[in-house]
């Protein structure tokens, strides 16, 4: 079986697994953690495509994440689009508007390229904020998002939502998943790690970068579309510089080597928040030492520590066969 | 005595979520408290960290002495109030969460939404989907109520309304201008939703009442803005005869300290919403002399026995003066505490929402002893608006003078109509 049949296998399951929550009649709170977790985890998951993926450490992701929800859930107020195509509608702008700022944004290295997208994300945000009368300013988007049936499904449902944002959540990590181990993803490495080489093998190294802005922008724009579903609403602050800093924050709890370890650092975040907030307001000093804990003990997310004393184990235990066969072979001789 | 989760951390509270913790570890799944037999929960999202953490505090404080009472005097049917303090941050998207969880993990039977404005827009949204009773304690935005496209049957507010403060304060900001000759008016007020369409009203309002009144500058600085040498610099050039602000909280407080050292207040009338307000009053270094000041919550307004009283008590009980938020929440708890009265203690939302329709509560905080939850909009009216001028210590306002209601209530429908919520 080939890598690609064995992850697209791993991603069924994970989908039935996800499947089973309300099938095993988990309490709703749980639901709901999960559907939060799975917007979120599409953010920082998007988000280390970039980072993890292609050494592009963009500041203001978290404006594809507005732009998904504020796309759909307009799409969706404006009572002319079924779900699917409102869908669509708020990827493809996603995807245009990531074409633009990416454009601009991925000509330039480092701290350059982190602030031009920081900037790019508080001129979305402002925007949000000052045209009132479209999006309703600070105040978001008020009023709920309709949600007409489609193909049977009724999302108004909060069980038929938890599947239909299982599946979408599956779905969009599969895609990432191929991204990052086809060709195009070896690519990203490149890049990452020298993007000069990779220019001089005649790669285009801004098509590839502004390809990958755009992939990573479409996976964001699906998280803020799960989210707005899932609180009825968009607010700006999905499209504020603090939002960006959370995933971040995601990626540096979980790990940014492992290809689910974003994914791993939205569960800890998340975690931590809804228990914390259950003890104590002071929610930022308990993260904020987790995070400590990290950077100065671990120096890197505890899915990447996992991997890397796997890999050390693997090796061990390779060498370890070695030796007994180079041992074997000198008795033989002698 | 009402039992509060949330608050400081104990060793047994810290044991208890390290234990929760694990739990969460093994399952995968957040930890799901079970509901405490026999007690009414109250679920109450709000923001309890930041910089409008005082929000938070005064709401729960205002809450407290409330359901303290009620527990006091046995419950109903021997089942007493157990509030459930969440700390939403203030983002909409987590008040949606928290408010979620309180009904679905903690099983909070009411919800108390004692969140600002954006958050309170959430809140709703759940509570359009749930379906239990909720009173929005805090949210000062008009159309929460008002516009009937957001209306959700099991839904009330207690705040006070935008609309009705820009009414009540263009009626008396209009007469001092006619007395005074203010003709040429300057605003300053913070720059997003709240602070444009309070001070879009108040001057639409003003104009409605004095023809002569014309805005000749408006001056729109950031939320939690620092520095506000730049805006005083622009007020003072505009040479203005008065000047509006809806800047509230700490934004307030560093405006006046600043706008103190270049003597705005002595150059021209100001009238300001949010001065008269604890923790805006005596955290200002100099308080201005002088300064019309909108009426939020202050121990001699209205001068009773009753307010002093509520007064005394809540600062003995919290050891922190009470806010405009502590009496929107304490109105809101009493409206609880007798519709659970009333349902024999039925927590039903479609039950306690038909008994608080159009209920009117005797009230130190109405302008007739009581206040009633209008039915045809579930907002609170007759509660006390209007203006006095402020002193530079205690009680920090003279001369104050509510607004009469009728006015009020017959623009309010002429504004209605004009965007459209009433034909």
């Amino acid at each position: 079986m080939t890598s690609r049949w064995r992850d697209l296998g791993l991603a069924g399951l994970g989908l039935v697994l996800l499947l089973l929550v309300p099938v095993f009649g988990a309490p709703p709170a749980i639901r709901d953690f999960i559907m939060f977790g799975m917007a979120y985890g599409l953010l920082a998951m998007s988000l280390n495509l970039l980072i993890g993926y292609t050494g592009l450490v963009s500041f203001g992701h978290a404006m594809f994440f507005a732009a998904g929800a504020y796309a759909f859930g307009l799409a969706m107020q404006s009572g002319k689009f079924s779900i699917p195509a409102a869908f669509v509608l708020a990827i493809g702008f996603t995807a245009l508007m990531a074409l633009i700022v990416g454009a601009i944004c991925v000509r330039l290295n480092e701290i350059y390229f982190a602030f031009l997208t920081l900037a790019f994300q508080m001129l979305f945000y402002n925007i949000i904020l000052g045209w009132v009368s479209f999006t309703g300013g600070d105040q978001g988007l008020m009023g709920g998002i309709p949600r007409p049936k489609f193909l049977g499904i009724d999302l108004a449902d909060r069980t038929q939502l938890y599947v239909f944002c299982s599946v979408a959540f599956v779905v969009c990590i599969a895609i990432l998943r191929q991204v990052v181990t086809s060709p195009f993803g070896y690519t990203l490495r490149m890049i990452r790690d020298n993007q000069e080489r990779a220019a001089f093998l005649g790669i285009n190294v801004t098509m590839v970068k502004l390809a990958c802005f755009v992939i990573s922008a479409c996976i964001a724009g699906v998280g803020g579309i799960l989210l707005t579903l899932f609180v009825s609403g968009a607010y700006p602050n999905f499209g504020f510089w603090t939002t960006s800093g959370e995933a971040i924050f995601m990626i540096l709890l979980g790990g940014s080597n492992v290809f689910l370890g974003p994914l791993a650092g939205t569960v800890i975040l998340r975690l931590l928040n809804d228990i914390t907030v259950s003890y104590t307001s002071h929610t930022e000093l308990v993260l904020g030492i987790v995070i400590l804990v990290l950077v100065l003990g671990l120096r890197k997310g505890p899915l990447d520590l996992l991997a890397e004393r796997w890999e050390n184990r693997r090796q061990a235990a390779a060498q370890a066969i070695r030796d007994a066969a180079d041992k074997d072979a000198a008795k033989g001789g002698s | 005595m009402t039992s509060i989760e949330s608050g400081r951390a104990s060793r047994r509270r810290v044991l208890k979520g390290a234990g929760a913790m694990a739990a969460v570890g093994l399952v995968g799944a957040p930890a799901i408290s079970k509901a405490q037999t026999g007690a009414i929960k109250i679920g109450v999202p709000t923001i309890l960290s930041g910089r409008v953490a005082i929000l938070g505090q005064t709401s729960v404080g205002g809450l407290k002495d409330v359901f303290d009472k009620f527990n006091a005097a046995g419950g109903i049917n021997g089942r007493k109030i157990e509030m459930v303090v969440r700390d939403s941050k203030g983002a909409p998207q987590e008040a949606a969460k928290v408010t979620r969880d309180l009904i679905n993990n903690d099983k909070c039977e009411i919800i108390l939404d004692a969140e600002a404005s954006s958050a309170a827009f959430a809140v709703q949204e759940v509570i359009r989907e749930v379906g239990v009773l909720c009173i929005h304690s805090n949210s000062e935005t008009s159309s929460l109520t008002a516009d009937p496209k957001l209306h959700v049957p099991t839904a009330f507010r207690t705040a006070r309304q935008g609309i009705h403060d820009a009414i009540g304060g263009g009626d008396y900001a209009a007469k001092i201008a006619k007395a005074k000759g203010l003709k040429k008016w300057a605003t300053c007020s913070p720059d997003y939703a709240y602070g444009r369409s309070n001070t879009a009203e108040f001057m639409e309002y003003a104009k409605h009442f004095d023809g002569n009144i014309q805005v000749v500058e408006e001056s729109w600085p950031k939320l939690f803005q620092p520095d506000y040498t730049e805006v005083v610099t622009k007020l003072l050039n505009a040479k203005a005869d008065a000047m509006y602000s809806a800047l509230w909280g700490g934004d307030l407080v560093a405006f006046i300290d600043q706008a103190n050292l270049y003597g705005l207040f002595d150059k021209q009338a100001s009238f300001m919403v949010n001065l008269g307000d604890y923790g805006v009053v005596d955290q200002v270094k100099q308080f201005p002399q002088g300064v019309y000041s909108g009426g939020r919550y202050n121990r001699v307004v209205p001068p009773t026995k009753e307010n002093e009283e509520w007064y005394q008590n809540y600062v003995k009980t919290q050891k922190h003066k009470p806010t405009n938020w502590s009496w929107e929440n304490a109105v809101a708890a009493e409206f609880i505490v007798e519709a659970l009265k009333k349902t024999n203690g039925d927590t039903n939302g479609k039950k306690m929402a038909e008994a608080i329709k159009g209920m009117t509560l005797k009230s130190q905080f109405g302008t007739k002893g009581s206040v009633t939850m209008r039915a045809e909009d579930n907002t609170l009216v007759d509660y006390i608006i209007g203006y006095g001028v402020s002193l530079s210590k205690e009680p920090y306002v003279a001369d104050f003078q509510s607004s009469a209601w009728e006015p009020i209530f017959e623009l309010e429908k002429q504004w209605k109509k004009k965007q459209g919520y009433i034909s």
